[in-house]
């Protein structure tokens, strides 16, 4: 086997929606997840990237159905994992383009320590955590980002502690790019992920995700008083629909002390919280090597150890 | 004092670590080999990076065996020990591995240190019937030494062996000069010298027992290796990749040396968070089409099971290194055990199917690689290369392997698949989902999933497809099986007794098997290399033979069955017992399985 790069057809008839359909998705009716696999649908679309050369890779729970409802490649692996399947494919195939798909309880629980390497490690790829507050595939359990008091099948008085804030983690461990949005602004969702494609490095989307099974509450979806977007030159558009009705702040993305001050705060902000593309990149860095080492004749691999 | 004649003999520097025994060690042997003799090497490691000089942790040397014939295993006991202190003198004669006439040569120095605690150990030889002779360094070496801040020692008693094991003078010094050469500025080098002759001077003045090992020099294209390094340059022949691992004894010299090296050949070493994303990140490769290998020892072997069962489902090729170590848990770290071997066959939940290959010597090391890259493309499922430390670390003077520099699999040479007695697969072997396509192939877009699937790769939990999916899986391992030819057999294919091993007991079975051939005894031995799948006719040759035994490195009793034995009974429903299943840490000596062998035959 050897890598078979740039082997798209001479003129590809262009890319439809239709294209990257599989079978139906089988979430749950009004789940978040459809508006996300529509969004990564029509980006794919809109950009016209060629569906051979995208890679989708999940991990466990609803979020990681993803990859098999799109046309592309896809690795539905193990639980927490998926970040350390897209590291090999972004050291060795620096031609695809990789989209992780990861839940809240994938993330920031079973691998979190996966989810710190891969900020910290910086490759190429857009991280989309699906954020919906709670284990929801596994039917009803307590996950690092559940609401305090929320009750669930594992923590049935009311979920014990305070929740883990995913940006101010995010921020934290040096994250190059940190951007916020939700599954029901679809505009938003869209310039998000445009956004997230763009940036050289490891791009860690948020998305707040409706669960309509298992906790309807959690996000009021139909208004919008309860969040504001953070808007930028450089940064996302707040979303159209929304833009005249909702607050709308000013935020350099390349302020981290305001970034921190939006992630920890108490209101919901939407938008792009912090960005450097000046990050070393770990798969560059590995790839530079291997093109920086002087080649070596593998007939005198043995020649060393001769005597 | 006369030279004793030997045909094999076998002797160790025990040393404080970071004293350098395993350098003087090295040297001495490098002009053994010069002269034509040949050597089987085995470094005494500490567990730890720096314990305190005199203590039982402190113990670091070098065990060499030499012979005019060509040697597979470190043997049995040793015929002379020369140690720096009595402390880690003290701490190696628990092993138990001298013969009863053992020579010891103690270095007096550290007599006033502790004259208790070296009265006792000079009262302990005396009660094992071991002959000790003390030395004292003469007065100016000291003194150089002392100038050099304690530093040099090791070339001293790299004099004193030299003299002991009648090596000419110079012939150690040129080996001296071609070491350290590089290394040294002259000065120092000239002191170095001087300590190594005046070493060699001291041994003359006293009346040491000395030996001779005849052998004459012979031509021929060799090389200095050990398992480890052999397998690092075997995965670079074999046209891997990258190299995905986490840092663990005693897997980690492979990652250290293909850090350094991979990349020279266009590939890449990742060091992971833990054990789990090396795997991940090496399964994610090879899903991209580019050959990829994990390698860890026992705990990061655990730790990737999970993995190794998606690989098995999403049908990617991955090749899984264990360098066994002592175990259960953190174990011993730096002690030998074969006890994995049931958990790479079965380990990870559910059906398991995969392919498990043993390697016996140093060549098998370099070779390895190759068979799995083979068994894992073709197959698309997970092959499991076992090792253990004592293969690892021990090093020998080989005839260079043919480097093959493999690309396309198919190209693999038949003298690599008939190493590990395997014949060619079949051009095509079904997989669950036909299309096997790598990304950036048009129109061949496909998920890859844990979850049960179709043909098409469609998640299904239909009884018909659950079924299907594992037949399919299984066959893969059958085409493997029925592939299979006899294993290595060494001695008569009809005879009394069997001594059946796999992996590092096999030089101790061949040699042992030799022996007893020699004194008349029908015994014969045998080694498996591809250990799961068995093959198919092992059943029929386990019948020409009165009595199957299983020698192992791994625990059992009346009451337990070690794994070897369990396995060779569940296959072929022969009342096989172990010979020797011991976990002690230590490599099984020939003289042992000679010994247990004798008492099953009366």
């Amino acid at each position: 086997m050897t890598p078979q790069e740039n082997i798209i057809p001479q003129n590809p008839s262009p890319v439809t929606v239709k294209d990257l359909n599989t079978e139906n998705p089988r979430w749950c009716g009004g789940c978040g997840d459809f508006s996300i696999l529509a969004c990564l649908k029509r980006f794919i679309v809109e950009r016209q990237l060629r569906p051979e050369s995208v890679v989708n890779i999940s991990g466990i729970g609803c979020s990681g159905r993803a990859p098999n409802y799109l046309n592309t490649y896809g690795i539905h692996s193990i639980h927490g994992r998926p970040i350390t399947v897209a590291l090999g494919l972004a050291l060795t195939r620096p031609d695809l383009h990789l989209f992780i798909h990861s839940g809240d309880g994938d993330s920031m629980s079973i691998g979190g320590n996966h989810l710190m390497h891969g900020i910290n490690r910086n490759f190429n790829c857009v991280f989309l955590m699906y954020d919906n507050e709670i284990y929801a595939l596994t039917k009803n359990q307590t996950s690092p980002t559940t609401r305090k008091g929320h009750r669930t099948n594992t923590q049935p008085f009311g979920s014990y502690l305070s929740p883990l804030n995913p940006l101010t983690v995010a921020l934290g461990l040096g994250s190059s790019f940190v951007a916020s949005t939700a599954d029901w602004i679809p505009d938003h969702l869209m310039s998000t992920l445009s956004a997230a494609f763009d940036h050289p490095g490891f791009s860690f989307v948020h998305i707040c995700q409706r669960c309509v099974h298992f906790d309807i509450e959690n996000f009021d979806t139909k208004t919008s008083s309860w969040f504001s977007f953070l808007k930028h030159p450089n940064g996302i558009s707040p979303d159209k629909r929304l833009a005249d009705k909702s607050e709308c702040l000013d935020h350099d993305p390349t302020n981290l002390n305001d970034a921190f001050k939006y992630a920890a705060a108490d209101r919901r902000y939407f938008g792009l919280f912090y960005v450097n593309r000046d990050k070393p990149r770990y798969d560059n860095i590995l790839q530079n090597l291997v093109a920086g080492s002087p080649k070596k004749d593998r007939g005198k691999l043995l020649d060393p150890y001769s005597i | 004092m006369p030279i004793e004649k030997r045909s094999v003999t076998r002797f160790e520097l025990l040393m404080d670590a970071g004293a350098g025994a395993q350098k003087a060690g090295d040297i001495l042997l490098e002009a053994f080999v010069a002269m034509g003799k040949f050597i089987y090497v085995e470094p005494m490691i500490p567990a730890e990076i720096s314990p305190a000089a005199r203590t039982r942790y402190a113990l670091s040397g070098i065990i060499i065996r030499l012979a005019d014939f060509d040697i597979n295993n470190i043997g049995n006991d040793t015929d002379l020990i020369l140690a720096s202190q009595e402390v880690v003198l003290g701490r190696r004669l628990d092993d138990h591995e001298f013969n009863a006439r053992c020579q010891i040569l103690l270095d007096a120095g550290d007599r006033d240190k502790s004259p208790a605690t070296y009265d006792a150990v000079i009262e302990r030889c005396a009660k094992e019937g071991l002959i000790v002779t003390t030395f004292d360094i003469d007065p100016a070496s000291k003194q150089i030494i002392a100038d050099m801040s304690g530093k040099g020692t090791n070339l001293y008693y790299l004099g004193m062996l030299s003299f002991i094991y009648n090596m000419d003078e110079n012939t150690v010094k040129f080996e001296i000069e071609k070491n350290l050469g590089k290394k040294l500025d002259p000065e120092v080098m000239k002191i170095n010298i001087t300590l190594y002759l005046n070493g060699y001077q001291m041994a003359k003045t006293r009346d040491f027992l000395r030996y001779q090992v005849d052998a004459s020099p012979r031509q021929y294209d060799k090389i200095l290796i050990d398992g480890n390094t052999a397998l690092s340059l075997g995965i670079i022949d074999a046209g891997f990749k990258l190299y995905s691992g986490y840092p663990i004894t005693p897997a980690s010299s492979v990652m250290h040396t293909l850090a350094k090296e991979l990349p020279h050949y266009g590939g890449r070493t990742h060091q992971a968070e833990d054990e789990i994303a090396a795997i991940g990140t090496a399964i994610g490769a090879y899903f991209g089409g580019v050959p990829s290998i994990t390698g860890t020892s026992g705990p990061g072997f655990s730790l990737k099971q999970e993995f190794i069962g998606f690989a098995q489902a999403a049908e990617i090729p991955i090749v899984v290194l264990n360098v066994q170590r002592g175990g259960p848990s953190t174990g011993m770290p730096t002690r030998t055990e074969q006890s994995d071997l049931l958990a790479a066959i079965y380990g990870t939940h559910g059906d398991a199917t995969k392919i498990v290959i043993s390697v016996s010597n140093i060549i098998d090391c370099f070779y390895a690689p190759h068979v799995a890259r083979y068994l894992a493309e073709k197959l698309r499922l997970p092959v499991i290369i076992m090792s253990d430390f004592q293969t690892a670390n021990s090093y020998k003077v080989i005839s260079r392997p043919q480097v093959v520099q493999l690309d396309n699999i198919d190209n693999i040479p038949d003298f690599i698949l008939e190493r590990f007695h395997l014949k060619r697969l079949a051009a095509h072997i079904e997989t669950v989902r036909p299309l096997q396509t790598i990304p950036g192939t048009p129109d061949g877009m496909r998920r890859v999933t844990g979850l049960n699937t179709d043909a098409q790769g469609q998640v299904s939990t239909s009884a018909q497809e659950s079924q299907r999916s594992h037949r399919v899986r299984n066959n893969k391992v059958n085409h493997v099986r029925q592939s299979l030819d006899k294993p290595t057999v060494f001695g008569p294919a009809t005879n009394d007794i069997l001594v059946v091993g796999w992996g590092s007991t096999s030089g101790a079975i061949e040699e042992a098997v030799s022996l007893a051939q020699k004194q008349g005894l029908g015994v014969s031995g045998m080694s498996l290399q591809i250990i799961y799948p068995l093959p198919l006719m092992l059943k029929e040759m386990f019948s020409h033979y009165k009595k199957i035994v299983s020698v192992e490195i791994a625990y059992g009793d009346a009451n337990k069955l070690p794994p070897l034995a369990s396995l060779l009974r569940a296959d072929t429903l022969v009342d096989i017992q172990p010979l020797i299943a011991t976990a002690t840490g230590r490599p099984i000596r020939p003289k042992d399985v000679l010994a247990k062998v004798k008492e099953v035959l009366k």
